[in-house]
């Protein structure tokens, strides 16, 4: 172990300590930093509409309540939106490219044309914010933009994210890895199910209630199909890459990635049991969310059995990487559980409308996602700038600021869920007790908006402080 | 897994099949519902909306209402909604077939909306909206910005979610 390394300065560093970069991370240099650099300023964005959305909770008056612009079902819209469009996509736009080129030893010739394509998802994203916040949204969540913005996105997402797939079949030799199934799965499913649902939801809307259900199925897939496999890409990456050790039952990871992708699609009902859709659909759904167990096992078995050897664990807590990246894959495990479990009718009738799904989300988007992107990002930009992070302090605020605030915010949403689900469903209880049984939460979704926001200033000083003070790009090719 | 054209034609399937096995299918199943009668020559249901509150959806949509708020009526082995004067009966899918825009919604931070206009409410939505400090709610977000118009075109469209006439799919209890 280093010196740096007990400091807690994360350990990703040139290759060789020699300040090269290596061809295909030269290459990369351009689309990377870009589709980075929006993806944390999204990321600000978005934690700013979380304070102001966590802080209003509970008030009629609150900060900037006597503005449409600001009015709470607007923040949440913009929130989840800037969230998931504008950091989410981003960042796995920068890790799959990143991974796959890696993986491939792959050169990217044509970075200016992922660049466009990130300039214009990023246009077309603002421009859906702004409507958003003016009131023109659609009413279906994750699907709020005007309907113009869909094709935009669309294509641009054909030219940022497509290059994975490109590296891919480009790579010179025939072995492959599991990141590669996962992140090649990921770029060619997500445009599929985002034209479909486009289509369907604002194009040419099905009729009634269809539109709910077309919509659950788009939800599902955007979170797992784009979400949780590009997540799992970068867990099957840097967890036998840092250890320097192959992963315990590897030869399993073709059926997770199978299973993972053939029954996800199918899980969307599962949100809609006791909706009126019909029943087959519901239980169709909630087989699906079921049988969700069985990649999950199979990951748990190559990661946690992975870390659990070997004194795994310990040695990813003392790497930054991986302290964040493990995070990921222990939030990953308990999002598929927790969903399998509270997919089955009588646990679904429990705490369905109430804050768990939202907590079972942020397990999977941030938990797992987010978390798994930030350990990434602490191996990427050292190779990718040819310098250091600039202060180990920062590192220290931001992993603990988000672990801590996502922690207190998921157990609010599944524990308050949860006991607001059984107030619910005690009729003799009255709709203002249970509202203020409720409402105690509040405090911790507020306290720890406020420690993500700081925890996402402290990353964002960091890799900005560090891109800006990395040598010419021009210096350091071979 | 070593073949790219395996690997895209099995993520294809994955989307493809249960997109056409559950969306299409749902739209063939439930694409040609219209008004019926619950009753043997009974009045035919859903009623049609008012001008005034399809106006009144644009709003409760712009406004993200939403996000707080469902539409629908689970059956009594789901939950509690009946027991709790959501409705008289479960929501149906013809229940909303009449509408352009479908707010079923995810989340109840506040009670379900699907039979506002046939449920008696100890809250008076127009003091709700503009001054909800005052109305006796809780707590509730405040809309005074909303101007009159749009506020009257809300309310009635509030006033007019109702499910409680009969349908072939959901019976009364007499
Ligand atoms: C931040 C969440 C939130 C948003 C957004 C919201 N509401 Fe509410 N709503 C509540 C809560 C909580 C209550 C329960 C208040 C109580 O009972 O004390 C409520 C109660 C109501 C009621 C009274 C229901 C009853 O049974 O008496 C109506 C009507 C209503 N809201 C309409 C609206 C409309 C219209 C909008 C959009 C303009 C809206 N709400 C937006 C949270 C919200």
């Amino acid at each position: 172990m280093t010196q740096d390394n007990r400091s807690g300065r994360p350990q990703g560093r040139p290759p060789e300590g020699d300040g090269r970069v290596s061809r295909v991370e030269a290459s990369l240099r351009g689309p990377f930093l870009l589709f980075f650099v929006s993806a944390v300023i999204w990321l600000l964005a978005a934690s700013v509409l979380g304070v102001i959305a966590a802080l209003g909770l509970g008030s009629s008056v609150g900060v900037l309540r006597d503005c449409a612009w600001f009015t709470p079902g607007r923040i949440a819209a913009a929130q989840q939106d800037l969230f998931i469009y504008g950091w989410g996509f981003n960042a796995f736009f920068a890790l799959n490219l990143w991974l796959l080129a890696q993986l491939g030893r792959f050169e990217f010739r044509n970075g200016w044309l992922a660049q466009l394509g990130g300039v214009a998802w990023n246009l077309a994203l603002t421009y859906g914010i702004a409507r958003v916040f003016a009131g023109d949204m659609t009413g279906y969540r994750l699907l709020d933009f005007p309907r113009e913005v869909g094709p935009v996105l669309a294509v641009a997402f054909l030219l940022a994210g497509f290059w994975p797939i490109v590296a891919f079949a480009r790579r010179p030799s025939g072995h492959t890895f599991a990141s590669q199934w996962f992140v090649v799965g990921a770029s060619f499913a997500f445009p599929l199910v985002y034209l479909l649902a486009q289509l369907l939801v604002l194009w040419q809307p099905a009729s009634g209630v269809v539109q709910a259900l077309a919509h659950s199925w788009f939800v599902a897939n955007l979170l797992q199909l784009w979400f949780g496999a590009s997540a799992l890409a970068a867990i099957y990456y840097f967890l036998p890459k840092v250890l320097e050790r192959t992963l315990t039952g590897y030869y399993l990871a073709p059926v997770a990635f199978w299973t993972f992708f053939l029954f996800a699609g199918w899980t969307g009902p599962a949100a809609l049991v006791g909706s009126p859709v019909p029943l087959w659909l519901q239980s169709t759904g909630v087989v699906a969310a079921a049988m969700m167990i069985i990649p999950v096992i199979i990951v748990a078995i190559n990661v946690h059995g992975t870390l659990c050897s070997q004194g795994g664990w310990a040695r990813a807590w003392n790497d930054t990487t991986l302290r964040f990246v493990s995070f990921g894959a222990v939030a990953f495990t308990l999002a598929g559980v927790l969903g399998g479990v509270f997919a089955f009718r009588s646990m679904s009738a429990l705490v369905r409308f109430t804050s768990f799904a939202t907590g079972l989300e942020q397990l999977l988007v941030y938990g797992c996602a987010s978390m798994v992107v930030f350990g990434a990002t602490y191996f990427i930009l050292p190779r990718l700038t040819g310098a250091l992070w600039p202060s180990a302090k920062l590192v220290h605020v931001h992993f603990w600021a988000t672990a801590l605030g996502f922690l207190a915010a998921v157990v609010a949403w599944l524990v308050g869920g949860w006991q607001n689900g059984q107030l619910l469903a005690n009729p003799a209880v009255a709709y203002a007790d249970v509202l203020r049984a409720e409402s105690s939460w509040f405090l911790v979704l507020k306290i720890s908006a406020v420690l993500l926001l700081v925890g996402h200033v402290a990353f964002a000083l960091n890799a900005f402080g560090m891109i800006l003070k990395a040598p010419a790009p021009a210096g350091r090719h071979d | 897994m070593k073949n790219l054209n395996t690997l895209l034609a099995g993520v294809f399937l994955a989307v493809a099949l249960p997109f056409g096995a559950l969306i299409l299918s749902g739209q063939s199943q439930l694409g040609g519902l219209g008004r019926a009668a619950g009753e043997e020559g009974g009045a035919l249901f859903p009623s049609r909306e008012p001008g005034l509150a399809i106006q009144g959806r644009a709003v409760y949509v712009s406004l993200g209402c939403v996000n707080c708020h469902t539409q629908q009526v689970r059956p009594a082995g789901q939950g509690s909604d009946i027991a709790r004067g959501y409705g008289v009966r479960p929501s149906v899918a013809r229940d909303y077939a009449l509408q352009s825009q479908v707010l079923l919604g995810e989340r109840r931070l506040g009670p379900d909306l699907a039979n506002y206009g046939a449920r008696t409410s100890q809250i008076n939505v127009e003091t709700l909206l503009t001054d909800p400090a005052s109305s006796g709610a809780v707590w509730h977000p405040s809309y005074r910005f909303v101007d009159a118009a749009q506020r009257t075109a809300l309310v009635a469209y509030l006033k007019s979610l109702r499910q409680d006439y009969p349908s072939p799919e959901a019976k009364l209890k007499k």
